[in-house]
C-alpha cells in the first residue's frame, strides 16, 4: 500500500500533472461555459491524489509544517472550488421599482447539481436607482436603493452598487451596466379586472433610440407596439446622473393601424379593454450570485500562504543571507569560500 | 490626446534620466571593479552613486504620479500609462533597498537597470492621457491587490537579475567582471529565494485580485486573459521550484526558467490586459 502511495506521489507527476492543468487553463481562457470540465477536473483529480499521496509518505512535506500547512490547504482549496461548483447558483434578474423579489422572475439560471440555498427566504423590494455618467458618456457609480426585511416586521433601506452587493442568506445580487425604464399600465380588460404591470424597455442608454417593445393583451385581439419618448437630460458631452424620477416620458402605441400618443394618467379604448398609461419608472438588472465556499476559500487561502511563509521563514532563519567577503581571494570560488559553506550545508532549496 | 506639457512628465523625465545614470553608473562599477582595492563585489564609490541616483529616480516618480493624481483625480491603476510608470518606482524602490541591505546582489543592476529600462523606454513612447476611473475601482481589495503584485513582480525582477549574472558569467570574456561575486552555486540558491518569495506574494495577488473580482464583477475566477496568464505564471513558478527540488537542474537553465518566469509575468502585467478588452471588466 505504502509501496503504492509512494509512486503516486512522484513530483515527477506532480510536473506532468501541473503541464496537464496548464493546458487545461489555457483552453478554459475566456470560454469557461463552452469548455468542458474534464479538462480541469481530470488534472486537478490527478494533482489531488498525487498530493495527498505526497502528505502521506513524504517526510519533505509531512516533517515541515509550514510546508504541510501550504500542501494541506492546495488540496483544500481543490476540495472546496469543486464543493463551490457543484452548490453554486448564477442568474440574472431585472427589478422594476418598487417590486418584490420572487425566484421565479429569475433568468439565465445556471446552478450546480447540489444547490440547495434559502432562495425562497430572500426577501428584498427594489426601490429608485441613479448612476452618475461622466464626459463621453463613461458610466460612473451605481446607488441603488432597495428595502430589506428589518428583522423585526419592518423594512429597512440600503444602498447598493457596483462593487457594493445586495448580500441576503448568502445569495448575493450585483447591480450591472444592463437597466433602463420601464413603463406602468393598467389594463382594464372590457368586463374583467384590472391588472398592472410593467413593461421593460431596452437598456439605457445603450439603446438610447430603441426604447421599444410590444405586449399582447391575454385576452387576445392586436398586438400593441409600445415606444417611450424619453426625456432624461442625457448628456454625452458632460457630467449627468441617470435618475428615473427625474426622468419624463410619453408613450407611444401603434396598434391595429392606430397611433397614440400618451401622457401619464391618460387612457386609450382598445379592441378588448382601456388601457392606462400610469408613469415612468425604473428597472435595474441585478446579477446573481451564490457559492457557500467563498468564505472557507478566502480563509483556506491564506492559510496556505501563511504556511508558505512559516516554511520560507524556518527554512532561511539559519541559513544567513551571502554577504561580500572581505578578502578578494576567496570570492568567486565556490569551495574555498568560507560564506558559501554556510549556505551550502546540505542541499539549499 | 493632450498637446501640452502635462504636470507629470518633467517628473518623469528626470526620473528616467536619473535611471538611465544610474545604469550606466552600475555598468562603470562592474568595470572599473576589476581594478577594485577593497575586494568588495564592486567599486564601493559607484555603488553609493548607483543606489543614490536609482533613490534619486524613485523620489522623482513619487512626485511625478503625485502630480498625475492630482491632475486626474485617481490613482495609477487603469491605463497602460500610468501603470509603467507606477511600476517604474515600485521596482526601484524594492530593488533600491535589496541593493542597500544585500551587497551581493549589487552587480545585478547591470542586468537589472537595462530590464527597468524596456519600461522606461516603453513609458515615454506613450501619450499621458487621463484614463476614467472605472465604478468598480473604488475597492479597498484594489490596494491590496496591486500591492501584492508590486512585491511579486520586484522579486521576479531580482531573482531574474541574479540569473542574469549567471548566465553572464557563462561568457568568457565577460567572467572576469562579476569575479568578485559569490559563486554561481550561491548565486543560484539566493535567486531562487526570491523566487520563493515571489510565490509567496503572487499568492497574495491572486488572492486578493480574487476577493476584489468577486466584489467587482460578481465572481471570484473567470478565466479571463489576465486571470488566465497569472494563474499560468503561479503554476509555472511552481512547477519550477519543484523542478528544481526532483531533477538536478544545470545553473544556467535554472536561469533560463527564472528569466523566462519573469517575462511572462511581464506580459501577464503590461500585455493582456491591453490585449483583451475582456480582462478587467470593469474599465468598459
Ligand atoms: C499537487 C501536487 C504537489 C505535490 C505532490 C507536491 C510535493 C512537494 C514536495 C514533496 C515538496 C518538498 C520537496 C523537497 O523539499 O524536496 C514540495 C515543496 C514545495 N512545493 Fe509542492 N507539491 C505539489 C503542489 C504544489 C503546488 C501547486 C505548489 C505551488 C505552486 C507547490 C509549491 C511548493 C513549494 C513552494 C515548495 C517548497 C520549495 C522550497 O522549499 O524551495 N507545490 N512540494
Amino acid at each position: 500500500m505504502i509501496a503504492v502511495l509512494k509512486r503516486l506521489a512522484s513530483i515527477r507527476l506532480t510536473l506532468l500533472w501541473m503541464a496537464l492543468l496548464a493546458i487545461g487553463a489555457a483552453l478554459n481562457y475566456d470560454n469557461p461555459v463552452d469548455t468542458p470540465v474534464w479538462v480541469l477536473v481530470a488534472p486537478l483529480a490527478l494533482l489531488g491524489i498525487n498530493l495527498l499521496a505526497a502528505i502521506i509518505t513524504n517526510a519533505r512535506i509531512n516533517r515541515r509544517g509550514g510546508l504541510l500547512i501550504f500542501h494541506v490547504a492546495l488540496l483544500m482549496i481543490v476540495i472546496l472550488a469543486a464543493i463551490g461548483r457543484l452548490t453554486h447558483m448564477e442568474a440574472h434578474i431585472e427589478m422594476v421599482d418598487g417590486m418584490g423579489f420572487t425566484p421565479e422572475r429569475l433568468i439565465n439560471v445556471r446552478q450546480g447539481p447540489l444547490h440547495s440555498g434559502k432562495l425562497d427566504q430572500v426577501h428584498f423590494i427594489q426601490g429608485p436607482y441613479t448612476i452618475e455618467y461622466r464626459p463621453g458618456m463613461m458610466r460612473g457609480l451605481t446607488h441603488s436603493q432597495v428595502l430589506v426585511p428589518d428583522g423585526a416586521g419592518g423594512w429597512e433601506r440600503k444602498v447598493v452598487g457596483d462593487d457594493r452587493p445586495l448580500i441576503l442568506e448568502g445569495y448575493r445580487f450585483y447591480t450591472t451596466f444592463n437597466k433602463g425604464f420601464a413603463a406602468v399600465l393598467t389594463w382594464m380588460p372590457d368586463g374583467g379586472e384590472a391588472q398592472t404591470g410593467t413593461i421593460h424597455m431596452p437598456s439605457y442608454p445603450l439603446f438610447e433610440f430603441r426604447q421599444a417593445n410590444r405586449w399582447t393583451p391575454v385576452e387576445g385581439g392586436e398586438q400593441i407596439k409600445f415606444w417611450l419618448q424619453l426625456e432624461t437630460g442625457i448628456d454625452p458631452e458632460g457630467y449627468w446622473v441617470l435618475d428615473a424620477r427625474k426622468s419624463q416620458a410619453s408613450l407611444v402605441l401603434r396598434t391595429g393601424g392606430q397611433r397614440v400618443e400618451l401622457q401619464p394618467g391618460e387612457t386609450v379604448r382598445l379592441e378588448r379593454g382601456v388601457l392606462r398609461y400610469d408613469g415612468l419608472s425604473s428597472w435595474m438588472g441585478y446579477k446573481l450570485y451564490y457559492d457557500p465556499t467563498l468564505q472557507w476559500l478566502f480563509l483556506t487561502a491564506m492559510l496556505s500562504v501563511l504556511g508558505l511563509a512559516i516554511h520560507f521563514w524556518k527554512k532561511f532563519a539559519n541559513h544567513p543571507w551571502p554577504q561580500p567577503t572581505s578578502n578578494r581571494k576567496d570570492a568567486g570560488h565556490a569551495s574555498s569560500d568560507t560564506r558559501t559553506a554556510v549556505i551550502d550545508k546540505g542541499r539549499m532549496v | 490626446m493632450e498637446d501640452k506639457m502635462v504636470a507629470e512628465l518633467p517628473w518623469l523625465y528626470t526620473a528616467m534620466a536619473a535611471y538611465a545614470l544610474a545604469t550606466f553608473a552600475a555598468m562603470m562599477g562592474v568595470v572599473r571593479a576589476r581594478g577594485g582595492s577593497a575586494g568588495a563585489a564592486v567599486n564601493r564609490n559607484y555603488e553609493s552613486l548607483v543606489l543614490g541616483l536609482i533613490s534619486a529616480g524613485v523620489l522623482l516618480l513619487v512626485i511625478a504620479l503625485a502630480e498625475r493624481w492630482i491632475r486626474i483625480g485617481h490613482g495609477p491603476f487603469v491605463n497602460l500609462f500610468e501603470l509603467l510608470m507606477s511600476q517604474l518606482f515600485s521596482l526601484g524602490l524594492v530593488y533600491a533597498v535589496i541593493y542597500w541591505r544585500l551587497p551581493v546582489i549589487r552587480p545585478t543592476a547591470v542586468v537589472v537597470m537595462p530590464m527597468m529600462w524596456v519600461m522606461g523606454i516603453w513609458v515615454l513612447t506613450l501619450e499621458p492621457v487621463a484614463s476614467v476611473y472605472p465604478p468598480t475601482y473604488h475597492n479597498k481589495w484594489l490596494w491590496a491587490h496591486v500591492g501584492f503584485g508590486k512585491f511579486f513582480l520586484a522579486f521576479l525582477l531580482v531573482g531574474s537579475g541574479i540569473a542574469g549574472i549567471i548566465l553572464l558569467r557563462g561568457m568568457s570574456r565577460l567572467r572576469p567582471l562579476f569575479r568578485y561575486m559569490p559563486p554561481d552555486s550561491v548565486l543560484d540558491q539566493v535567486a531562487w529565494r526570491f523566487m520563493l518569495l515571489a510565490l509567496i506574494f503572487d499568492s497574495l495577488m491572486l488572492i486578493a485580485g480574487a476577493v476584489w473580482a468577486q466584489d467587482a464583477w460578481g465572481r471570484y475566477w473567470a478565466w479571463d486573459a489576465l486571470e488566465t496568464s497569472s494563474f499560468l505564471n503561479w503554476l509555472m513558478l511552481g512547477a519550477a521550484i519543484h523542478a528544481r527540488l526532483t531533477y538536478r537542474i544545470p545553473l544556467r537553465v535554472g536561469a533560463v526558467a527564472m528569466i523566462a518566469i519573469f517575462v511572462f509575468a511581464f506580459f501577464t502585467y503590461f500585455g493582456t490586459p491591453f490585449y483583451s478588452e475582456a480582462a478587467h471588466k470593469g474599465v468598459i
